[in-house]
């Protein structure tokens, strides 16, 4: 019975809105003869026409109601009313094209921001990583707590015994990646390749798109090599080709064949991996506890939490520690999700900029408030009229709620636009930040942004719209519009100061990222990063067997850099001054007293002897340290020499290396004093520093070599030189340093950037709405100007009067930002340098510039009131 | 009516509409003035609540309505009951019943 209603009440709806003219002129003719056979009845009893027509229609209680009431209920009518919505909603904004225009863009900005920000969010930080079941996957390392060592990595002979005795991973594998060269083809090629531990594959859960996995024997000492090979290094080196399959590589001196190929989506550990290669088990060099190389990763069994992991780990590894006292007793186990050591930083970063982008947002929404509440209040004659006729409270708010959705619906479509063109301006700017290439708009992104539209429209109409329906028909028909002042418009300063006040805190913010950038830049790094050439060259760790070679070859190839023209110093190191790379080691000075409570600890840095003269870097004390079989000699900066030796001079002094290092670095005697640098990064204080003086910290260490002209100018000569020194071995990685200390600010100058970008239209909104709110105060003010001038006020106090106003609430506004930014200074205090986060000087500056604007936002309504003709005004009605 | 009771009534009014009509077909003043009749004078229904219910019963199937000829040859539309219409009324008819004597048991106990 039911369904048989509901089926009649559909074709009836159907019918009712495909015939719609016929179907109202119908009813209108059966009220109507409603009317007239009503009539007939009273003038059968006795009335005359006139009067029986009058009461017949009083006693209907008026056509056009009953009408709206039967409309009402019909099939049908909500649909067909919110096309009537939609179409008079297109209408009006098309008859107001500067304001639908003006309202679109600011919405299009606040929604694709928005947009653009969350896919890049989406992208990076939320979706997991693109293996099956990613959640699962997790980052393994080993830690000695008593030392502050940033040595991660694990021995092979470990990862086997966790593997072997651990009840809560389904496998774990480990692997390490090195450049080498491959000579098979015509000229050497240097090639990335990753070495890895047994279930390599397995831990991923991705299978070869080719051939196939590794064979245990293959994963065995002895037995037979075998390579797995990227799908990029496929298409490259063998242009796709599936006979690629079985042919050999030749890397050092042995001929591996490849057994398998991977698909393109397989990019770990690194985008550059071309070749994955087994590291043996049982092999004599894998079997030492303390060689530490591999970095560790664990696929959790279905449905074992993180918690069990780390405890299941934690005793695994106390067993080990009684079975092996040295070291195993003294390493504690860290399990991460393999999601969070992929990111690092990034996530805050990201997470203050979609703040930040939501605040826009929200400020966008606010200045279409207000300019809808001003539109409304112009409209309240049409809505009267529209009370008169018979329209609900509830169809006039969705009426005009209908035309903020249609702006709001119009703003994501271009907002969507503006997210796809900043998606890609996002990937140039941001190209060092990790999965950045993953970033599309997709589905997601599309919901999310028509859910803001929704949003927006509810923030945005529903206030005015609700108020504008609020008047009764007799107050609004009657009362002109002299009565309406201040009432209304406080709510509409209200706004102003609002976005007034969020603009200073933004700009406030975007102020001290800038200074405290150019701080960093104008600090002095202590060395000299110009004209400096930095590269790498390929070797293998297997040559760390036979470390005097080792040294000797690098040094040959130190030895004839300098003899190039336009080189002037060259030199190795461990690591690239000025970009962090912490690692620091305990030590004991051997003359003087030791307090068992004080640690005392310094950076330790691996650098040739003419490290000091290639980075001009200067010598203070003592004489440059030479390399010398028997006894280390190192070098120590300032720093540390006026921290562990404040009275004499350290030169001539003995250290002891404790901890890891001690096996391979005797007593070393020190040398001499150098400068600070600042190793550690430019907007990092030196610390106390030792210098190793080791050519060979290990088999490719940084080359570092200084140049008379620009340091790219020299890249070709540099490689031929090399190509004919050590012929198997490829050159890359070439770049000025200054490229490299570039770099590692990069992502402070993303910051900086983007809020100062987010600052900007935020204090351009702002001045928009302080220009439509005052316009609109001025308008409906006009009979009151006009009766003050009438009375003897001059045009300048007329001007004067209103640009006070306008930059009254902004004053107050500013106030309010400013408290705003100063309790919120703790946010920015992790990423500022060389500027407190209350600094007057910034914050003064940012109150005065956004005075000014406000003061300019303000002129044109002001003189446009000074210009008022008070005859006309006070005519007006 | 005021329209608070109107609200209260729909489900009756629907009745009494579909019992004036049950008596032959009318057209919308005639139905307003049947009720009169058989309500002894208690329910006089306004247009604004008698050609709401009459379109949205029609819509439901309940009602037929064709254009006709009025008693002083005015067009008027007039409506008459379907077998759906009347079935309806009758289970109104007892539903209505069942409740009354409900009621009256209630008041009384």
């Amino acid at each position: 019975m039911r369904l048989e209603r509901m089926v009649e009440r559909m074709t009836s709806a159907v019918r009712n809105l495909l015939r719609r003219p016929q179907v109202d002129a119908e009813l209108d003719e059966e009220v109507r003869g409603y009317v007239e056979m009503l009539t007939d009845e009273k003038m059968a009893r006795g009335l005359t026409q006139n009067e029986a027509r009058r009461e017949a229609k009083m006693e209907l209680g008026g056509v056009e109601q009953v009408k709206e009431q039967t409309r009402e209920v019909r099939a049908g009518h909500f649909l067909e009313t919110l096309w009537r919505d939609l179409y008079y909603a297109a209408r009006t904004l098309r008859k107001n094209p500067g304001f639908t225009i003006v309202a679109v863009l600011t919405l299009a900005l606040g929604i694709g921001a928005n947009s653009a920000v969350f896919s890049a969010i989406d992208a990076i930080l939320l979706r997991p990583l693109r293996f099956p079941d990613g959640d699962q996957l997790m980052q393994v390392s080993q830690y000695n707590p008593k030392v502050k060592s940033p040595n991660p990595f694990v021995a092979p002979v470990r990862l086997e015994d966790w593997n072997r005795m651990n009840s809560t991973f389904q496998a774990l594998t480990g692997y390490y990646a090195e450049d080498d060269s491959e000579t098979s083809g015509p000229l050497p090629e240097k090639i990335t390749i990753a070495f890895v531990a047994p279930r390599f594959l397995q831990v991923w859960g991705v299978a070869p798109e080719l051939g196939r996995d590794f064979s245990p024997e293959e994963e065995r000492v002895g037995g037979p090599p075998a390579a797995l090979i990227s799908n990029r290094y496929w298409r490259r080196r063998f242009g796709e080709n599936p006979k690629a399959l079985g042919k050999q590589l030749r890397i050092g001196k042995a001929g591996v064949p490849i057994v398998g190929i991977m698909p393109s989506s397989f990019l770990f550990p690194d985008h550059d991996v071309d070749v994955w290669l087994t590291v043996p088990i049982g092999a004599p060099y894998t079997e030492s506890r303390d060689n530490t190389w591999y970095t560790v990763v664990g696929r959790l069994k279905k449905g074992v939490t993180l918690a069990q992991a780390r405890a299941n780990l934690a005793t695994v590894q106390v067993q080990l520690g009684k079975q092996y006292p040295k070291p195993d007793a003294d390493i504690a186990v860290k399990i991460q999700p393999l999601k969070d050591t992929i990111l690092g930083n990034v996530g805050r970063s990201f997470w203050m900029l979609f703040g930040a982008v939501s605040l826009l947002l929200l400020i966008a929404c606010m200045n279409i408030a207000a300019l809808l509440l001003a539109r409304s209040s112009q409209r309240r004659h049409e809505i009267s009229i529209r009370f008169a006729l018979g329209g609900s409270r509830i169809r006039i708010v969705r009426q005009l709620l209908t035309e903020t959705f249609l702006l709001a619906l119009a703003g994501a479509a271009l907002g969507l636009v503006f997210a796809g063109a900043a998606s890609k301006i996002f990937q140039t700017l941001a190209a060092s930040l990790p999965r950045v290439q993953e970033i599309h708009l997709d589905a997601r992104i599309v919901l999310y942004t028509l859910v803001c539209s929704v949003v927006v429209t509810l923030l945005c109409g529903l206030f005015p719209a609700l108020r504008a329906a609020r008047e009764s028909i007799s107050g609004s028909l009657a009362q002109t519009s002299a009565a309406q002042v201040s009432t209304r418009n406080r709510l509409q300063w209200l706004l102003v100061g609002v976005q007034v006040a969020l603009a200073v805190t933004l700009l406030a913010g975007a102020g001290l990222l800038v200074r405290s950038f150019e701080a960093i830049g104008q600090v002095s790094p202590g060395f000299n990063p110009s004209h400096v050439l930095t590269f790498h060259v390929s070797a293998s760790y297997g040559e760390t067997a036979n470390m005097k070679a080792l040294t000797q070859r690098i040094d040959r190839i130190l030895d004839s850099l300098r003899t190039l023209p336009g080189v002037s110093e060259g030199a190795t190191s461990a690591t690239l001054p000025g970009v962090p790379q912490e690692y620091e080691q305990q030590f004991k000075v051997i003359e003087g007293p030791t307090d068992p409570n004080r640690k005392t600890m310094a950076d330790w840095r691996s650098v040739s002897p003419d490290y000091f003269a290639t980075l001009q870097i200067p010598l203070l004390e003592g004489e440059a340290c030479r390399e010398q079989t028997g006894s280390v000699n190192v070098m120590v900066n300032r720093s540390f020499a006026n921290t562990y030796f404040p009275q004499s001079s350290a030169v001539g002094h003995h250290l002891q290396v404790l901890g890891a290092l001690a096996n391979f670095y005797p007593t070393a005697e020190i040398r001499g004093i150098v400068g600070d640098a600042r190793e550690e990064g430019l907007n990092h204080a030196p610390e106390p520093t030792i210098y190793s003086c080791f050519s060979a910290p290990m088999p490719d260490p940084y080359y570092l070599v200084r140049t008379h002209n620009a340091p790219m100018s020299l890249a070709e000569t540099v490689r031929k030189r090399l190509a004919q020194l050590e012929p198997g071995r490829s050159v890359f990685d070439m770049a000025p340093l200054t490229d490299h200390l570039d770099d590692s600010l990069s992502e402070n100058r993303l910051r900086m950037v983007l809020l100062a970008f987010f600052a900007a239209t935020a204090i351009a909104l702002a001045c928009i709405g302080l220009y439509g709110t005052l316009s609109y105060s001025v308008a409906v003010r006009k009979r009151e100007i006009g009766l003050r001038m009438a009375l003897g006020a001059m045009r300048g106090q007329i001007a004067t009067l209103f640009l006070f106003k306008g930059l009254g609430v902004c004053a107050l506004g500013c106030a309010a930002g400013l408290a705003l930014a100063i309790t919120s200074s703790r946010l920015l205090a992790g990423m500022l340098y060389g500027v407190s986060p209350t600094d007057v000087l910034t914050l003064s500056a940012v109150v005065v510039m956004v005075l000014a604007l406000a003061a300019v936002a303000s002129l044109v309504p002001a003189v446009r009131a000074s210009r008022v003709d008070p005859m006309t005004a006070l005519r007006y009605e | 009516m005021t329209r608070v009771q109107m609200e209260l009534l729909q489900g009756t009014l629907d009745m009494l509409i579909m019992k004036a009509l049950a008596l032959g077909e009318m057209h919308g003043l005639g139905i307003s003035r049947r009720i009169e009749q058989i309500t002894k004078g208690t329910f006089q229904v306004k247009p604004g609540s008698l050609f709401p219910a009459l379109h949205r019963m029609e819509e439901e199937g309940w009602l037929s309505a064709a254009w006709g000829e009025s008693e002083n040859n005015r067009r008027a539309k007039y409506y008459q009951l379907t077998k759906m219409g009347r079935r309806q009324l009758e289970t109104e008819t007892q539903r209505w019943g069942r409740i009354s004597l409900a009621i009256a048991n209630a008041l009384e106990a």
